[in-house]
C-alpha cells in the first residue's frame, strides 16, 4: 500500500447490494434491525453504558471520516436480549452480570489508580488500565474473583470485535462480501473475484478499484 | 491444402442430378439467382458443402457462446481467453457467408479462417491442458470437471474441421465424384463427422459424470450421438447405393436433441437457488446453456455426408 | 402461519412446516399424550433424525422431541453471523477443567435437525482399526461393532444422504463410489492442496454433505460460504432435509420447542415416557421405548436429571459412566497470509483435506488427525485474532483489513477418552428450571503431543507455499463424544453395540456420546451410520419379540 491510511476497498459499501439477489429477505430485515439499533442505554445503567461506551473506542477505534459503528448501543441490545454463548467458565458470572460486575470494576480499578473513572481518563491511560487486564496485572477487590484477565478474555474481546464485525460498516472496511443468498459466487479460482465483490486498490490500481467498487452489484 | 481450379459455370453445363426428386422439388434449382452473376442450379456439392458451412456455424455459435461465458467467468485473466471468441466469430461469419454462397469452388478467406479456428482450437487444447497440469493434482478427476475443459477448444477445432470439408466438397467440379483428400467425400465426411460426434459425445460424458447423471435425460447426449457416430462410421464405410433412412432420422433426432438441450440447460439453470433472477451466478455455475447445440452442427455434418454418398454413389 | 419459529411451535395440529417451501406445511401425524408410542426420540440431529425417519418407515410410531424451533432455512436463515447464533444451544452451562470447552457453535445445536442444521457438512468414515484401537493400537477402548459392518452402513449412509466426494478416495479400504461429484475446489483448498504436495502428503476432496447435482427439491450449493451458519437453499443434507421429510412423510410426529426434563420409569423398571415443556407447561408422552439422542452434554445431562429413588444415580448408569469419557476434538489451527488474493470465504469451508496422519502411524503419541481448508466468517476470524493473538485497537482492525488474502488450515484431532473428563449436573438452574450441565476438561499429555505434532506439520504445509505472518490457534477444540459409551462389557460401558442400555432394556442412547473412541474426523456421518444400523437392529429385534 503506498498509503496505509487510505482505503484497502475504496468506495466499496457492501450495503450497495441490499436489493440485489445476495440479499434476501430475511436478511435484509436482520439487518435493518441492526443499523436501527437504539442509541440510548436500555440494559445499562447510564453510568454503566459511558463506560461500556469509552471501552468500546479503545478496542476498536473508529476513523472520525465516517459515521461509527454504535458499538456501545449494540453491546447494550445483545445484553438486552442476552443472546451470547450461554456457557459461563469456572468463576466467571454468566455475561450479563459479567459485565455488570467488570464495568463497576473496572471503573474502581481506574478510580483506585487515577481518582477518576475510566472515560474521564485520556486515550494513552484508558488503554494501560485496559493492557493491565489484558496481562492480568489487575487484582483488585473489585472483581469478585471473576478475575479481570478472564473478563478481559472472554467478555471485552470477545463481545465487542463480534459486534463491530456483525456490521456492514467493518464488511465494507475489509473487503468481505457480505450477505450471499440465494446469490453465492461462481469465480472459486484464486485471486478470482466475482463481479460482486470488493475490488482491492493496489499500488497504481486505486482508480480502478474505486470504478469496481461502484459497481459491486 | 488441396488446389482445385476455380470453377466457371459454363453453359454446357452437365445434367444436375437431383436427388431425392422430392426434394429437389420443395427447393427451387435456380433461386433469387442476381442477373449478373449466373449461377448454377441446385448442385449437389454446392447444396452439401452449404450444409456443411451451416454445421461449422452451428458450433461455430456454440462455441463463441460458451468461450464467451467461460472466460467472462475465468475474469479473462490471459490475453489470449480472447482468441477463441474472435475466431469463432469469425468463422460464424464466414459459414453465414458459406450458406449464402451458392457456387462452387472453395473460398480463400473461408479456407483460411476455417484453418485458423482449426488451428487455435488444437492450441487451445494444449492452453487447457497445461492449465489442467499445473494445478494441484494434475490430470485427476477434480481438474479434468472444474478446471479449463479439455473438450471445449476441441468444438472450435471441429467448426474448422466441418468448415474445411465445406471448402474441400465444394472444390469438387459438379458432375464428377467428389473427393475429399482422395476419398470419397461423402464417406470422408461421414467418417470425421462420427469421430467428431465420439470426441463431444465424450466431453458430455464427462460433465454429465460431474452432475452425476442425476437427471435421466442425461444420459441422452451420451446414447443418441453415440448411436448416430456409430450409423455414420457404417455409413462411410458402407455401400452407397442403399437409402438410410434410420440414419437420416437419427441424425435429425441427433440435431433436435442439441437444441432440447438447451432448454434442459435452462430448466437446470432455473432449478438452482434464486433460478433466472440470480442468472448473474446461476447461468454460469450452472449447468452451460451454448454447450448442446455442438451436438445439432454435427447432426448437420453428418446429415451432408449422407446427401453426398446419396448423390455421388461410388461402388 | 407462524412468522416467529421461537415464539409458538410450529409442528402441530396436524402439520409441520415444509424445509422446501417458504411459508409451507407438510402433513403430520399427530399422536395423542396418553397413546404408548412405539419411541419417543430426545433430539432430531444426526442420531435422533435419522433413527426417527428409519424407525417410522419400518411401521413404528414415533414422536420425536426437540428443545429448538423448526426452520423453514428459505425464510428464516439470514446470511449474517450474528443473527444465526439462533441455531445453537445457547441455554446456561458451566464450563471447568485445566482446558474448558467453548460451548456453542461448534459443538451444539438447538434446532429441529440438531447442530446438522449448520454443521461443516465433512462426511468422513472412521479409520477401520479405530473401532478396535484399544486391541490393535493400544489405546482408548474397542468399539462393540467390526468395522467392515460399520463400512457397510457408511456406503448406505453416503448413498442416502447424497454425499459429494472425491472418485477415488486415497486412505483406507476400497470404498463405493460417493453419488455425487466432488464440489469445485476454492483457493483455500486448492492451496491447501498445493501445501499437501509442497511436504508430499496425499490430500483429496472432502466428502461432503452438499449437492453438486439437484435432488429432489434441493438444488445444488451456492458456494455462499455460510454453510457453518445454517444453509439458506437446502443444498446442504442436513438431519432438517434429509431425514426429518422422510420421518414425516413415514407418519412421525415431531414436536419442535419441546424440551425433555426428564424420563419417567415405571414399577417395573423400565422407561414409560417423557416429561416435556412446551408451551409453557409440563407435558409427560407415553412411550414404549426411549430413545436419547441429545449430544454428548445434554444426553447425560437427562440422564442424570432423570435420577429417581429406583435410579439415584441416573438412569443406565450402573456402570457410573454416564457422563464420563467425555472426549472433544482438538481444532487447532495455522494461520497465514498469501500475496494473492484468496477471498476465503467462498464456497464451503472445507473443500480438501488430508488425512495422511490419520493413516501414518510413524508418529511418537496415539491417535491420529486430519486437517482442512478454513474460510471463518469476520466475527469468527476477529474471534480467532483476539483469542489467538490477543489483538485489539487499531491492531485488530489493521490485521483484520487481510481478510481476503488469509489462509489457514484447521485439524481435527483425535483425543483420548479419560473419565476425569466429564459432564456432571451443577447446582445452576436453566429456564426450565433444570440443573444445568458442568462441563469438565483438561487435556492429557497424548494430546498435547497429537496437537503440537499437527501444529508442526500444518505449519510446515502452509510455509512451503509462501505464507507469510504466520500464527497460530493453540487452544480450540470442536466436536463432542463419549459420554455413554457403548460397548461389549456392561460394567465398562452404558449401552451395547445396538445402543441400547444395558440397565433399563427399553432405554436407548443414540448419538455422539455411544463413541468409545472420537477418532480423528468429524463425527456426523458416524453418528448417522450407528443410528442406521441400529434402526435395523432394534427392525431385527422386534421381529424376535425382543424388544
Amino acid at each position: 500500500m503506498t498509503d496505509p491510511s487510505a482505503p484497502r476497498y475504496p468506495g466499496y459499501d457492501v450495503l450497495a447490494k441490499r436489493h440485489t439477489p445476495s440479499w434476501n429477505a430475511i436478511t435484509r430485515k436482520v439487518i435493518d434491525h441492526r443499523l436501527a439499533v437504539p442509541r440510548e442505554p436500555r440494559f445499562f445503567t447510564p453510568s454503566e453504558w459511558t463506560t461500556a461506551d469509552a471501552v468500546c473506542q479503545r478496542i476498536i477505534p473508529q476513523p472520525a471520516d465516517r459515521p461509527p459503528v454504535p458499538l456501545a448501543a449494540l453491546l447494550d441490545a445483545k445484553l438486552l436480549a442476552n443472546v451470547g454463548d450461554g456457557f459461563r467458565e469456572g468463576d466467571m458470572p454468566y455475561m450479563r452480570e459479567a459485565w455488570r460486575q467488570g464495568l463497576a470494576a473496572i471503573d474502581a480499578e481506574s478510580a483506585a489508580q487515577q481518582g477518576r473513572v475510566f472515560a474521564a481518563l485520556d486515550t494513552a491511560e484508558q488503554d494501560a488500565l485496559l493492557g493491565m487486564m489484558q496481562r492480568g496485572e489487575l487484582s483488585g477487590p473489585y472483581w469478585n474473583g471473576m478475575g479481570a484477565q478472564n473478563f478481559f478474555a472472554q467478555r471485552i474481546l470477545t463481545d465487542i470485535p463480534g459486534l463491530y464485525y456483525s456490521h456492514p460498516t467493518a464488511w465494507s472496511e475489509m473487503g468481505f462480501g457480505g450477505p450471499a443468498s440465494p446469490r453465492g459466487y461462481m469465480r472459486m479460482a484464486l485471486g478470482r473475484r466475482d463481479p460482486w465483490e470488493a475490488a482491492e486498490a493496489k499500488p497504481g490500481s486505486e482508480a480502478r478499484a474505486l470504478r469496481d467498487n461502484r459497481h459491486v452489484v | 491444402m488441396q488446389t482445385v481450379a476455380r470453377y466457371r459455370p459454363s453453359p454446357a453445363l452437365p445434367p444436375i442430378h437431383h436427388s431425392p426428386p422430392a426434394r429437389a422439388a420443395a427447393r427451387p434449382a435456380v433461386r433469387a439467382t442476381p442477373a449478373a452473376m449466373p449461377v448454377p442450379g441446385d448442385i449437389a456439392t454446392v447444396r452439401a458443402a452449404r450444409r456443411l458451412n451451416r454445421a461449422a456455424g452451428m458450433i461455430a455459435t456454440s462455441v463463441l457462446t460458451d468461450s464467451a461465458m467461460e472466460h467472462y467467468r475465468g475474469e479473462f485473466h490471459n490475453r489470449a481467453m480472447w482468441t477463441p471468441i474472435v475466431t469463432a466469430a469469425l468463422s460464424l461469419a464466414v459459414s453465414v457467408h458459406g450458406h449464402t454462397d451458392r457456387r462452387t469452388g472453395a473460398h480463400r478467406g473461408r479456407d483460411l479462417v476455417y484453418a485458423a479456428a482449426g488451428l487455435t482450437g488444437l492450441i487451445g487444447t494444449g492452453f487447457h491442458l497445461y492449465n489442467i497440469t499445473k494445478k494441484p493434482g494434475g490430470l485427476c478427476w477434480q481438474n479434468l470437471f472444474y478446471a479449463a475443459p479439455i473438450g471445449a477448444p476441441a468444438a472450435l477445432s471441429l467448426s474448422g474441421l466441418m468448415g474445411f470439408l465445406s471448402e474441400r466438397v465444394r472444390a469438387n467440379r459438379p458432375g464428377s465424384s467428389p473427393i475429399v483428400c482422395g476419398f470419397s467425400a461423402g464417406r470422408a465426411v461421414a467418417a470425421l463427422t462420427s469421430a467428431s460426434l465420439l470426441g463431444t459425445v465424450s466431453e458430455a460424458g464427462l460433465l454429465h459424470f460431474r452432475g452425476a447423471y442425476h437427471n435421466p435425460f442425461m444420459v441422452l447426449p451420451v446414447s443418441l450421438p453415440l448411436v448416430a457416430a456409430a450409423l455414420l462410421a457404417n455409413a462411410a464405410t458402407g455401400k452407397s447405393r442403399v437409402r438410410r433412412r434410420l440414419t437420416r432420422w437419427w441424425l435429425r433426432a441427433t440435431a433436435l436433441m442439441g437444441f432440447g438441450g438447451v432448454a434442459f440447460h435452462a430448466y437446470g439453470v432455473s432449478r438452482s437457488m434464486g433460478g433466472w433472477r440470480n442468472w448473474r451466478q446461476n447461468a454460469f455455475n450452472g449447468p452451460p446453456l451454448p454447450a448442446p447445440p455442438s451436438f445439432s452442427g454435427l447432426a448437420l455434418a453428418g446429415l451432408a455426408a449422407l446427401g453426398l454418398l446419396e448423390d455421388h454413389p461410388d461402388d | 402461519m407462524s412468522s416467529d419459529p421461537f415464539e409458538a411451535p410450529r409442528a402441530s395440529h396436524g402439520r409441520a412446516p415444509d424445509v422446501f417451501a417458504t411459508g409451507g406445511w407438510v402433513p403430520m401425524r399427530a399422536y395423542r399424550e396418553q397413546d404408548e408410542v412405539d419411541f419417543a426420540i430426545v433430539g432430531t440431529g444426526a442420531g435422533g433424525g435419522t433413527l426417527a425417519a428409519l424407525l417410522a418407515e419400518q411401521g413404528f410410531s414415533v414422536v420425536a422431541f426437540d428443545a429448538g424451533p423448526y426452520f423453514r432455512p428459505l425464510e428464516d436463515f439470514a446470511s449474517d453471523e450474528a443473527e444465526q447464533n439462533k441455531l445453537y444451544w445457547t441455554d446456561k452451562r458451566v464450563t471447568d477443567g485445566a482446558n474448558p470447552i467453548r460451548m456453542g457453535g461448534k459443538n451444539s445445536g438447538k434446532a429441529v435437525g440438531g447442530s446438522t442444521v449448520h454443521y461443516a457438512m465433512v462426511s468422513l468414515r472412521f479409520r477401520p482399526e479405530w473401532f478396535t484401537s484399544r486391541s490393535t493400537l493400544g489405546y482408548g477402548a474397542d468399539w462393540p461393532i467390526p468395522w467392515q459392518e460399520m463400512w457397510h452402513w457408511y456406503g448406505e449412509a453416503e448413498q442416502q444422504i447424497g454425499i459429494a466426494g472425491p472418485i477415488t478416495y486415497p486412505w483406507g479400504p476400497k470404498r463405493p463410489r460417493y453419488p455425487y461429484r466432488a464440489h469445485e475446489l476454492n483457493s483455500a483448498a486448492r492451496l491447501l492442496a498445493r501445501g499437501c504436495e509442497a511436504i508430499g502428503i496425499g490430500w483429496t476432496e472432502t466428502p461432503l454433505a452438499t449437492l453438486s447435482a439437484p435432488h429432489g427439491k434441493s438444488s445444488p450449493c451456492m458456494y455462499r460460504g455460510f454453510c457453518r451458519f445454517g444453509c439458506s437453499t437446502n443444498a446442504k443434507r442436513s438431519a432438517l432435509t434429509v431425514w426429518i421429510p422422510r420421518a414425516l412423510a413415514a407418519g412421525a410426529e415431531v414436536r419442535d420447542l419441546a424440551m425433555v426434563g426428564r424420563i419417567e420409569t415405571g414399577p417395573d423398571g423400565r422407561a414409560s415416557g417423557v416429561h416435556y415443556q412446551r408451551e409453557d407447561a409440563w407435558r409427560f408422552q407415553r412411550a414404549r421405548n426411549v430413545v436419547v439422542a441429545g449430544y454428548a452434554v445434554e444426553t447425560p445431562r437427562l440422564l442424570l436429571n432423570s435420577a429417581n429413588q429406583r435410579y439415584p444415580d441416573g438412569l443406565a448408569n450402573s456402570s457410573g459412566l454416564v457422563g464420563k469419557n467425555l472426549m472433544t476434538q482438538s481444532n487447532q489451527a495455522v494461520w497465514g497470509r498469501m500475496e494473492e488474493e484468496v477471498r476465503w470465504n467462498k464456497g464451503p469451508p472445507s473443500l480438501a483435506i488430508t488425512e495422511h496422519w490419520n493413516y501414518d502411524d510413524n508418529k511418537d503419541f496415539f491417535g491420529g488427525y486430519c486437517w482442512m481448508g478454513q474460510g471463518p466468517l469476520p466475527i469468527e476470524w476477529a474471534a480467532v485474532q483476539t483469542g489467538s493473538r490477543g489483538l485489539w485497537g487499531e491492531a485488530l482492525r489493521d490485521a483484520m483489513l487481510h481478510y481476503n488474502h488469509m489462509i489457514g488450515v484447521k485439524m481435527v484431532g483425535e483425543m483420548l477418552p479419560d473419565e476425569a473428563n466429564r459432564v456432571t449436573l451443577s447446582n445452576d438452574l436453566d429456564q426450565y428450571g433444570l440443573r444445568v450441565a458442568r462441563i469438565t476438561y483438561t487435556w492429557g499429555e497424548n494430546d498435547k503431543a497429537l496437537i503440537q505434532h499437527a501444529l508442526v506439520q500444518m505449519g510446515r504445509s502452509i510455509e512451503a507455499i509462501g505464507a507469510t505472518d504466520m500464527f497460530r490457534q493453540e487452544d480450540d477444540t470442536n466436536h463432542l463424544g463419549g459420554t455413554a459409551r457403548m460397548g461389549a462389557d456392561p460394567a465398562r460401558s452404558v449401552v451395547n453395540a445396538d445402543c441400547r442400555s444395558w440397565d433399563i432394556p427399553n432405554l436407548w442412547v443414540c448419538d455422539g456420546s455411544v463413541f468409545p473412541t472420537v477418532g480423528g474426523v468429524n463425527p456426523s456421518l458416524t453418528i448417522q451410520t450407528i443410528a442406521m444400523r441400529t434402526a435395523s437392529r432394534i427392525g431385527i429385534l422386534a421381529r424376535r419379540g425382543e424388544l
